[in-house]
């Protein structure tokens, strides 16, 4: 253990790590900071940098990058009410009003301190969860698996603020893009057409930065640009934390549960922790009357929620390799290619890098402290920046970093059919989140279905006969029916009054 | 860009059947009762009955309509026809810009335009998109053809670094 850890020590105190982790940490900050750039896109520009440096190295700038903008989003929900990415959104209104009332600092500072305290929340849970659930899981089977990734991928179509139907279609969409290519039990080419470039499949990373990135480049085409941030002056950030710390710690604790238990479920990620955090929050307080109108309790709960999921979303990646928010799903597609394989042999193995990870998450959000004051004041300034001048770099970003992938042009094809794809789903109320999960996850789910399907000689009994795999099947088949249940329910609801509510 | 449920919901229909039917049409690996047809024929089928629920509405009762936080202020809005919808399509139209224009006219011009192009169409003027399409592009150049070896094509004009 103790020597674990020293030699995880080892392979974070190069100059190497330290570099790339500062600077994505000061990347994550200023495009978490910008509205309309994600922390997925973030992380997502991010893949082809990571292929040039070593796998520590390239895990930390996505930890950094990640976590910093998770947190950075809150400056412009803050200072514009508009949130720097969706994890934001639901408490912009919050802050905004605290603004108004002349308390920014407190609300930035609550940001800064609760997102901290959260980020190091979900770093032991995941020191706390992983491990133990790696000792089960040496134990599972192809079945097992097949539920478990069946699981996650109906989680994603549950947590979803849209139409489960859609959800579920949306997933179906993304499992069908990972069926082309020969990479398949038979190895014909599937789904080719007779084009060599799709021989080799969909790569996940470059859909990823056409949905995330480009679609986003073509929705800023019809919005109005937001309005430049007034000049103001802050006073001490850090100044009353502490206060709040021990005023609010149930809530604090509230939140960084929520987040760890949302940030582990497949799909979910921040956007959703903050957006129930905040609620129950709403729900369980002493003075709900207050919400709204610039009370900072609710912040303290999100705030310590959404962080919190970051770190808890590593959880089923690094074991299964079924990512728990859409970050971790890049995450999961770097560590692939840097030969740290998710699995549960990862802990055994590789004890030695899991610990680099553990510690490079605390580090980032020691670190986030700092960096996330000089962010705040320098806040003024970067969001001065139109976004005529930040989106063609995107664009440029989104060009050469696709070709990085596999120096292909087929790359830049990819990206942009994914943008078209990406923007047109989303206009229409399909959740991407839901397809990206299916693009990642679609090679793992068909294998572990078919070597099943094989092993049990075509009859789908097996499919329930170990004990953890019916446990396993029973929830996810709930998870498939729930949604039914809630529209038949509806249904009969809206029927017996003869006023519909639509 | 919104279309009705019916358009999306009948497309999905039409594109889960097409994967099926493509499905079915491939070999099962000889000897095993399964092989790559199974999971497209799963998928497509699910995609299927997906495509049909949403066409006759279920389900729409869980969307939440987008809430759009109004702008203090009074903001412009932004005119509103049949064509504006179409500049949506400029960045992946510039992307293919790319894919076919990079390898004759090389990195710094292809992506010079590109920039210029993104820049002007969201409303900055020449003071800002000129510089911006001469150094965003050698910037982008220096990190990823310098500093992480990216071989990008240098076309008729080379950098020289």
């Amino acid at each position: 253990m103790l020597k674990t850890l020293i030699e995880a020590f080892a392979l974070i105190s190069t100059w190497e790590v330290i570099i790339a982790m500062l600077a994505a940490s000061v990347y994550g900050l200023v495009i978490g900071s910008l509205p309309g750039l994600s922390a997925t896109m973030a992380t997502a520009l991010l893949v082809p940098v990571t292929f040039y440096l070593s796998p520590i190295a390239a895990i930390a700038t996505i930890v950094a990058a990640s976590t910093m903008a998770i947190f950075s989003g809150d400056i412009p929900g803050a200072l514009l009410r508009i949130p720097g990415t969706p994890a934001s959104a639901a408490y912009a209104d919050e802050a905004y009003a605290m603004t108004r009332k002349g308390e920014a600092e407190l609300a930035l500072g609550a940001g800064v301190w609760f997102s901290a305290i959260g980020g190091i929340a979900g770093t032991l849970s995941l020191m706390i969860l992983a491990p133990p659930l790696a000792e089960i899981a040496l134990s599972f089977s192809t079945f097992e698996y097949f539920w478990l990734a069946f699981l996650g991928l109906m989680c994603a179509t549950l947590v979803a603020r849209s139409s489960p139907v859609k959800a579920i279609a949306g997933m179906f969409i993304g499992l069908l893009v990972s069926c082309v290519g020969i990479e398949n039990p038979g190895g014909v080419p599937r789904f080719t057409f007779g084009i060599t470039d799709l021989f080799g499949g969909i790569e996940p990373i470059p859909a990823l930065v056409g949905v995330f990135a480009v679609a986003q480049v073509m929705r800023a085409m019809l919005t109005p640009e937001p309005p430049p941030i007034p000049k103001r002056k802050f006073g001490s950030i850090m100044a009353g934390q502490w206060k709040l710390t021990k005023k609010y710690h149930w809530q604090m604790t509230r939140g960084n549960i929520i987040g760890v238990i949302i940030g582990v479920l497949p799909g979910a990620g921040a956007d959703m922790a903050a957006w129930v955090s905040y609620a129950m929050s709403k729900r369980f307080s002493k003075e709900p009357e207050k919400f709204g109108t610039g009370h900072v309790e609710g912040l303290v709960e999100a705030g310590a929620s959404n962080n919190a999921s970051i770190a808890s979303g590593w959880v089923p990646s690094l074991l299964f390799g079924i990512p728990g928010d859409t970050i971790a799903a890049i995450a999961i597609g770097v560590l692939y290619m840097k030969g740290l394989n998710p699995g549960p042999t990862l802990f055994t193995e590789k004890a030695s890098s899991m610990y680099a990870i553990y510690l490079m998450f605390i580090i980032a959000n020691i670190i986030m402290i700092p960096l996330g004051i000089i962010m705040i004041r320098l806040a003024s300034h970067v969001l001065r920046a139109p976004r005529s001048s930040i989106m063609p770099v995107i664009m440029l970003c989104c060009a050469v970093g696709s070709f990085a992938i596999g120096n292909n042009m087929f790359g830049v094809v990819t990206v942009a059919a994914f943008g078209i794809i990406g923007y047109v789903m989303e206009a229409n109320g399909y959740p991407v989140a839901a397809m990206v999960l299916g693009i990642v996850m679609g090679t793992m789910i068909e294998q572990s279905f078919v070597t099943s399907l094989i092993k049990s000689d075509g009859s789908v009994l097996p499919f329930f006969e170990r004990p953890i795999s019916a446990i396993l099947a029973a929830m996810a088949i709930g998870a498939l029916i729930w949604p039914v249940l809630v529209w038949l329910w509806q249904r009969l609801k809206a029927a017996s009054p003869a006023t519909s509510p639509r | 860009m919104r279309l009705p449920d019916q358009v999306t919901g009948l497309f999905l229909v039409g594109l889960g059947a097409a994967a099926a039917y493509g499905g079915w049409l491939l070999p099962p690996v000889p000897g095993q009762p399964v092989g790559p047809n199974i999971f497209p024929l799963v998928i497509g089928s699910g995609l299927a009955l997906c495509g049909i629920a949403i066409t006759f509405g279920i389900g729409h009762t869980f969307e939440e309509e987008e809430e759009i936080i109004p702008l203090e202020g009074g903001q412009v809005r932004p005119p509103t026809g049949k064509l504006y919808g179409l500049r949506a399509l400029l960045p992946p139209a510039l992307l293919l810009f790319y894919v076919v224009a990079a390898d004759r006219l090389g990195f710094i011009i292809t992506a010079g335009l590109i920039v210029y192009a993104t820049s002007t169409a969201l409303g900055a003027r020449w003071k800002l998109s000129l510089p911006l399409a001469v150094l965003a592009p050698m910037g982008i150049h220096l990190i990823f053809s310098k500093l992480l070896r990216v071989p990008l094509p240098a076309g008729l004009l080379s950098m020289p670094w």
